[in-house]
C-alpha cells in the first residue's frame, strides 16, 4: 500500500464539446481510470455596437471538464501527445493540457496509476510550464482568473470546492462562515509565474485576512490554451496566432519572458512561504471530511474538498471504487506529511471502504495572510 | 503559515455577534432583492396608476416584513437541511439499494409530496365561479371528488420521480420522454375539445400540472436526482440530475384527464341552469353533490331565484314554506349552511328574495333590523391564533410528511447515520420555521395587496363596482333625486350624499332602493380609466401589467431561486443563476399576459397551448440535453407560493368582470413560456460555443488547403 513512487499525473481542461473524444481515444490506449471534473473557462468577449457602452461583464463562460490521471512516467509524454493530436490543443481555443511529476504515496490497490502499452504519436512541441493554483471566496474567482486573461498568459479554469479549517472548530457558528470556494487554475512560463502570482495576490487582496490562499508548483510540460479573447478579428492574424509562429520560429516561449515589462504595484515585499506540499487526498465521496479531520488532528491547516467523478469501464474491476469521488488538497509542511500520512492510513482510508490515493506534489513558493506578515 | 491544531476554537461573544450579524445581514439582503420588484411595483400600480389608496396598509406592510423574514429562514433551510439530505439519500440509495427500492421509494416520495404541498386549496379557488350546470364534470372533480383529484395527482407525481430515477439509471436522454408525453397530451387535449365535458377540465389538468412541484418538493428532489446522478451517471452524461421536475409537471395532466375520461359516465352533460334544478334531471344533478343537504346549499347561494322555484316543482309556496321549517329546525339549518348561526339569515339579506326573507324572520319588522345589521359588511380583524396554527400545520406537514420517508429509508433501509446532523437538523428546522413565516406573511401581505390590485384591475378598460364599499343609506328619499343629461341627450339620474364634509354626486340606480325598508344600498364605482369602454389601451394596460407582474413575481420565487442556484453550482458557473433567472421571468410574464388574454377574450386553451408545445418539441429537438433539461424544468418551478395568489386574484378579478367561467389555464401558459425562453437562450448559448470551438480548426484547414496547393 506504500509506494513513493513517481509517477505522471497528467491534467488537460478541455473544452466539453470535445471531451468525449479525448476520453474515448484514452479508452483505447488504455488509460482505464481517470478522474473526471467539472469547471468553467471565462475568456474576454470584445462587444460590439451598443453592447459595447453596456455595463457589465465582458466574460464568457466556456464549459470545461477537467480531465486528470496518473500514468507512469514512460507512457507519460505519448500520453501528452495522444490528447493534443485528438483534441487538436494545438490550435488556440480549444483547451489546455500538461503534465507533472509527483510521488504517490500511497494508494488503494484499485487506485494506481495507468500503465498503458506502449503506443506511437506525432511529434509535439511542448512548452516549459509552472502551474498557479489560486483557492479564494465562492465568487471572487474572476477577478483574479481576470489577471490571465488581462495579461494575455492563458485561458485559467475555475472549479468549485468546500474549504474546511478553522470553520469546523467553531462549531454551529460554522454555518454563518461560508465554506464554498473557487479554485482557480492557470499554467504559465516559469519566467512569468512568480510576476503573475504577484499580480493575483494584489488582485484578490490575499494578504487580507480570510482572503485565500495561492501556491506555485512546477509542472513538466505541456501546451496552453491562449486564446483569451472572442470576437471580431480586426488583423490579419489574430495575436494567438502570431505568439504561436514566433514561439514556432524561436523554438520556445523564453522570447515571452515579461518580468521586466510588468509593472509591479507597490514594493511590499510579501512574506512567502515555502518548503510546503500538496498533500492531495483522493477518496470516495463522503468519507473526505472524515479523513480531512483526522488529518487537521495530525497537523493539517484544512483542506479544500472539491468533487470528482471516477471514469473506468463499467465492467472492470475498478468498479468496486465509487463514481462519486472527492479530492481533499491540503497544503502542509513538508516535515508533517509523514505524520499525516501515519494518520489517514490508521483512520483506514486506503482500506476499501475509502479507496484513498495520496498524491504528494512540491510546493516551491506559497502566500496567504499570515499574523507575522 | 499558522497551524491550527484539532480540536474546539472557543469563540468570544462579541466576535460570534459580529459574524452573526454579517451572516443574517447578507441573507436577509439576499431576500430584499429577490421580493423589492414585485412589491414596489403592486404598491406603485395600485396607488399611482389605479389610484387607490392601500387598505390595511400597515398589516400588508408587516406581511411584506414577515415574507422576507420567512424567505430567509426558508432558503437557508433549504441548502442547509433539505438539499444536503435530499442529495445524501441520492448517492447512497443506488449504492447500497437495488433499482425496485429505489423506485418504490420515488413512488412513496412523489405521492406524499402532493399530500404535504396540497394544491387542490389553489386549483378550487380558481375554480370558485364554476356552476355544476355549465361544466359539471369539472364541479366534480373540484368539490365531491376533490380528494380524487389530489390522489391522481400524487399518482402522477409518483410515476414522475420513478421514471425520472429510472431515466438516471439506464442514462436515458429526456427528450423522448418529451415528445411522447406532449405528443400524447396534446392529442389528449385536442380530443377533449370536441367533448363538452372533457373541454372544462382541460385547464385543470394543465394547471395541476403547473402548480403540483412546490417550493419543498423542487429543492428536494433535485437534490436526490443530483445525488444518484453522480452516482450512476455516464462521463459524458449531459443530465446532471435535473428532469425529474419536468416529468413531474407533465405527468399529472396525464392522470388528470385520465381520471376524467374515467369519470365522464359518471355526470351529465352540460345544460341550462334550469333545467340542472329540474325534477327530471335531479338524480343526476345530485350526483355532483356529496348530498342533498349540499345540493340545497347551493341552489340557494348561487343559483337564480326561477331555478331555486324549479327546485321545489316550481312552486314559490313550497319553497316558502322549506325556508320556514328551515329557520326552526336547528339541525337541518348546521346541515345546509354550516356552524355559523346567523348564515341563513344572513344569506337571506344578502342574497334572497322579500318572500325569502320575510319567511326566514318571520316579520317585516325583524326584517328592517336585520338588514342594518347584516348588510354593512363586517370588516375581519386578523385571528392571530388561528393564522399561527394554519400555518404552523401547514409547514410542519410540508416538510416533515416529505422528510419523513427519507429518514426512514437513510436510517431503516441504508443503516447510513447521519453526518453533520447538527447542521441538518437546525436546516430542517429554519425550513419549517421559515416555511410557517412565509405562508403567514403571504397571506397578510402579499395575497391582501395582490387582491386589491387585482379586483381594481378590470377597472382600467371597464367600469366596475366597488363592493367593499358599498353602504347602505337608510331613509332614503326617492325625491332627492335629480337628473342631469349628456351632449347626446341621455337621461342620468343622480342624487347627492355627504360623505364626511364632501357633498358628492352618486348615480342612482333604481334597483338598489328597497322602498319596503326605505334603504338605498349604494355602490360606488369606478373606470374605465383608459379609453372608453372595453378600448384596446384599457385591455393593454392590463396585458402589460400582467406581464410585469408575472416577472416580479417570478424572480421572487423560491423554487425557481434554489433551481437557479443549483444550476449555477452544477454547471460550475457556466450557466449563471441570473441569466436563467432572467429568461424564465421574462417568459413567465409572457405567458401570463398570453393567460389574461385567454380570459379578456375567452380564447380557448387549445389555441394558446397546443402551438407553443409543439414548437416546443421542434426546439427541444434542436437543443442540447443540458438545456432541455434545465429549460423544462424551469417550468415546473415557475409557479410557486408568490405568483399563483397574485395571478389567482387578477384572473379571477378580471373572468368575474367579463363573466367567464373559470380562471383556470394562466398557469399553463405561464408554465410553457419559459421553456421556450430558456431554450432559445441555450440555442444562442450553444451556436456561439460550437462557432468559437470550430473557428480554430476551420483556421487550421483552410491553411492546410492553401499549403496543399
Amino acid at each position: 500500500m506504500e509506494f513513493k513512487k513517481r509517477v505522471s499525473q497528467i491534467t488537460a481542461f478541455v473544452n466539453r464539446n470535445i471531451s468525449k473524444d479525448i476520453l474515448d481515444s484514452l479508452k483505447e490506449v488504455g488509460v482505464i481510470a481517470l478522474h473526471l471534473a467539472a469547471a468553467r473557462s471565462p475568456v474576454i468577449e470584445d462587444r460590439k455596437g451598443i453592447f459595447a457602452l453596456l455595463p457589465g461583464r465582458d466574460l464568457v463562460d466556456d464549459p470545461v471538464d477537467i480531465i486528470s490521471f496518473l500514468v507512469d512516467r514512460k507512457t507519460g509524454d505519448h500520453v501528452l501527445s495522444l490528447i493534443i493530436e485528438k483534441g487538436r490543443l494545438n490550435l488556440p481555443g480549444r483547451g489546455s493540457v500538461y503534465s507533472e511529476e509527483i510521488n504517490l504515496v500511497m494508494a488503494h490497490e484499485l487506485c494506481q496509476e495507468n500503465k498503458p502499452a506502449p503506443f506511437a504519436t506525432e511529434k509535439t512541441p511542448f512548452q516549459k510550464l509552472t502551474g498557479i493554483c489560486c483557492i479564494v471566496q465562492r465568487g471572487q474567482g474572476e477577478s483574479v482568473a481576470r489577471v490571465a486573461l488581462d495579461t494575455g498568459i492563458c485561458v485559467p479554469s475555475l472549479h468549485f470546492g468546500v474549504g474546511t479549517g478553522v470553520r469546523d472548530k467553531i462549531g454551529l457558528l460554522r454555518i454563518t462562515i461560508p465554506a464554498e470556494k473557487e479554485v482557480i487554475n492557470i499554467a504559465t512560463s516559469p519566467y512569468d509565474a512568480e510576476v503573475i502570482m504577484e499580480m493575483m495576490i494584489e488582485v484578490g487582496k490575499l494578504d487580507q485576512p480570510g482572503k485565500g490562499f495561492i501556491y506555485l508548483y512546477p509542472l513538466k510540460k505541456g501546451i496552453i490554451n491562449m486564446k483569451v479573447t472572442r470576437g471580431e478579428q480586426r488583423h490579419a492574424a489574430s495575436i494567438e496566432q502570431i505568439v504561436a509562429a514566433i514561439d514556432h520560429i524561436k523554438g520556445g516561449i523564453e522570447w515571452r519572458r515579461r518580468s521586466g515589462t510588468v509593472e509591479k504595484k507597490g514594493v511590499k515585499r510579501r512574506a512567502y512561504l515555502s518548503g510546503l506540499a500538496d498533500l492531495t487526498l483522493l477518496c470516495d465521496e463522503g468519507t473526505g471530511t472524515d479523513l480531512v479531520s483526522v488529518a487537521m488532528s495530525a497537523g493539517a491547516a484544512g483542506a479544500t474538498i472539491a468533487r470528482l467523478k471516477h471514469v473506468r469501464p463499467p465492467d472492470s474491476p475498478l468498479s468496486e471504487v465509487s463514481p462519486a469521488r472527492e479530492a481533499c488538497s491540503m497544503i502542509v509542511s513538508d516535515n508533517q506529511a509523514d505524520g499525516i500520512l501515519k494518520a489517514l492510513k490508521e483512520a483506514g482510508a486506503f482500506t476499501d471502504s475509502c479507496h484513498g490515493q495520496v498524491q504528494l506534489r512540491r510546493v516551491p513558493k506559497a502566500f496567504t495572510y499570515s499574523e507575522i506578515a | 503559515m499558522t497551524q491550527q491544531t484539532a480540536g474546539k476554537i472557543k469563540v468570544s461573544f462579541s466576535h460570534a455577534l459580529g459574524l452573526l450579524g454579517h451572516y443574517i445581514k447578507n441573507r436577509v439582503m439576499t431576500q430584499v432583492k429577490s421580493v423589492w420588484l414585485i412589491i414596489i411595483y403592486l404598491i406603485l400600480f395600485q396607488t399611482v396608476i389605479l389610484g387607490i389608496r392601500i387598505a390595511d396598509a400597515s398589516i400588508i406592510a408587516i406581511g411584506i416584513g414577515l415574507v422576507v423574514a420567512g424567505l430567509t429562514f426558508f432558503m437557508e433551510g433549504l441548502f442547509l437541511g433539505l438539499m444536503p439530505l435530499g442529495e445524501l439519500v441520492g448517492v447512497k440509495l443506488p449504492q447500497k439499494s437495488t433499482l425496485p427500492v429505489i423506485l418504490g421509494f420515488a413512488l412513496v416520495l412523489g405521492f406524499l409530496a402532493t399530500l404535504a404541498e396540497p394544491a387542490i386549496q389553489v386549483l378550487q379557488a380558481a375554480g370558485r365561479a364554476v356552476k355544476p350546470w355549465e361544466a359539471p364534470l369539472l364541479f366534480l372533480l373540484l368539490t365531491k371528488y376533490s380528494h380524487i383529484l389530489v390522489y391522481s395527482v400524487g399518482a402522477g407525481v409518483g410515476i414522475a420521480i420513478a421514471f425520472g430515477m429510472m431515466r438516471f439509471h439506464y442514462n436515458w436522454s429526456l427528450k423522448p420522454f418529451i415528445y411522447i408525453l406532449v405528443g400524447l397530451l396534446v392529442a389528449f387535449t385536442i380530443w377533449a375539445f370536441f367533448n363538452q365535458n372533457m373541454h372544462t377540465i382541460t385547464g385543470l389538468a394543465w394547471d395541476c400540472g403547473a402548480v403540483t412541484t412546490g417550493p419543498v418538493t423542487v429543492p428536494l428532489i433535485l437534490a436526490l436526482g443530483i445525488g444518484i446522478c453522480r452516482m450512476v451517471g455516464s462521463a459524458e452524461s449531459g443530465t446532471m440530475g435535473f428532469g425529474v421536475v419536468t416529468l413531474a409537471s407533465l405527468f399529472p395532466v396525464l392522470t388528470v384527464l385520465l381520471l376524467g375520461t374515467f369519470l365522464l359516465g359518471s355526470v351529465p352533460g352540460p345544460m341550462n341552469e334550469a333545467d340542472f334544478f329540474n325534477k327530471k334531471n335531479r338524480k343526476a344533478a345530485e350526483a355532483l353533490f356529496n348530498n342533498k343537504d349540499k345540493m340545497v346549499h347551493y341552489l340557494f347561494s348561487n343559483a337564480s331565484i326561477e331555478s331555486q322555484v324549479a327546485y321545489f316543482d316550481g312552486s314559490k309556496e313550497k319553497m316558502v314554506e322549506y325556508l320556514e321549517v328551515l329557520s326552526k329546525n336547528e339541525s337541518k339549518k348546521k346541515a345546509i349552511f354550516g356552524d355559523d348561526p346567523d348564515a341563513l339569515k344572513r344569506w337571506a339579506i344578502s342574497q334572497g328574495t322579500e318572500e325569502q326573507r320575510y319567511s326566514v324572520f318571520g316579520s317585516l319588522d325583524a326584517v328592517k333590523k336585520a338588514v342594518t345589521r347584516y348588510s354593512t359588511s363586517v370588516k375581519k380583524a386578523v385571528n392571530v391564533p388561528d393564522l399561527l396554527a394554519r400555518n404552523t400545520i401547514v409547514a410542519v406537514k410540508a416538510i416533515g410528511l416529505l422528510t419523513l420517508p427519507i429518514f426512514l429509508v437513510l436510517f431503516v433501509l441504508l443503516r447510513e447515520k447521519l453526518p453533520r446532523s447538527d447542521e441538518i437538523l437546525l436546516g430542517l428546522f429554519f425550513t419549517i420555521l421559515g416555511m410557517g413565516i412565509f405562508s403567514i406573511g403571504i397571506e397578510l401581505g402579499l395575497n391582501k395587496l395582490g387582491n386589491q390590485v387585482g379586483n381594481m384591475l378590470p377597472s382600467s378598460f371597464k367600469t366596475i363596482q366597488l363592493l367593499e364599499e358599498k353602504t347602505n343609506i337608510i331613509n332614503f328619499d326617492p325625491d332627492s333625486v335629480e337628473s342631469a343629461i349628456s351632449p347626446d341627450g341621455k337621461k342620468q339620474d343622480f342624487f347627492y350624499a355627504k360623505i364626511g364634509n364632501d357633498y358628492v354626486p352618486i348615480p342612482y340606480d333604481e334597483k338598489s332602493f328597497d322602498p319596503a325598508t326605505k334603504q338605498y344600498q349604494c355602490t360606488p364605482t369606478k373606470g374605465p380609466l383608459f379609453g372608453s369602454e372595453g378600448s384596446f389601451w384599457g385591455i393593454a394596460v392590463v396585458l402589460l401589467f400582467a406581464f410585469i407582474m408575472g416577472y416580479g413575481a417570478t424572480l421572487a420565487e423560491p423554487a425557481l431561486n434554489a433551481l437557479g442556484l443549483t444550476v449555477e453550482e452544477i454547471t460550475v458557473g457556466t450557466f449563471k443563476k441570473s441569466l436563467l433567472m432572467q429568461a424564465v421571468a421574462i417568459g413567465v410574464g409572457f405567458g401570463i399576459a398570453m393567460g389574461v388574454a385567454k380570459i379578456v377574450w375567452n380564447i380557448p386553451l387549445l389555441w394558446l397551448l397546443c402551438p407553443p408545445y409543439l414548437l416546443l418539441l421542434f426546439i427541444t429537438k434542436l437543443s442540447t440535453e443540458e438545456f432541455v433539461n434545465i429549460g423544462w424544468d424551469s417550468a415546473g418551478v415557475t409557479t410557486g407560493p408568490i405568483t399563483v395568489p397574485l395571478v389567482l386574484a387578477m384572473g379571477l378579478a378580471i373572468g368575474s368582470q367579463v363573466g367567464v367561467v373559470e380562471g383556470f389555464g394562466i398557469l399553463a401558459t405561464a408554465s410553457v413560456c419559459p421553456i421556450l425562453s430558456v431554450l432559445a437562450v441555450g440555442l444562442r448559448i450553444n451556436w456561439k460555443r460550437k462557432a468559437a470551438l470550430t473557428e480554430a480548426v476551420q483556421t487550421a484547414k483552410e491553411e492546410s488547403l492553401v499549403d496543399g496547393i
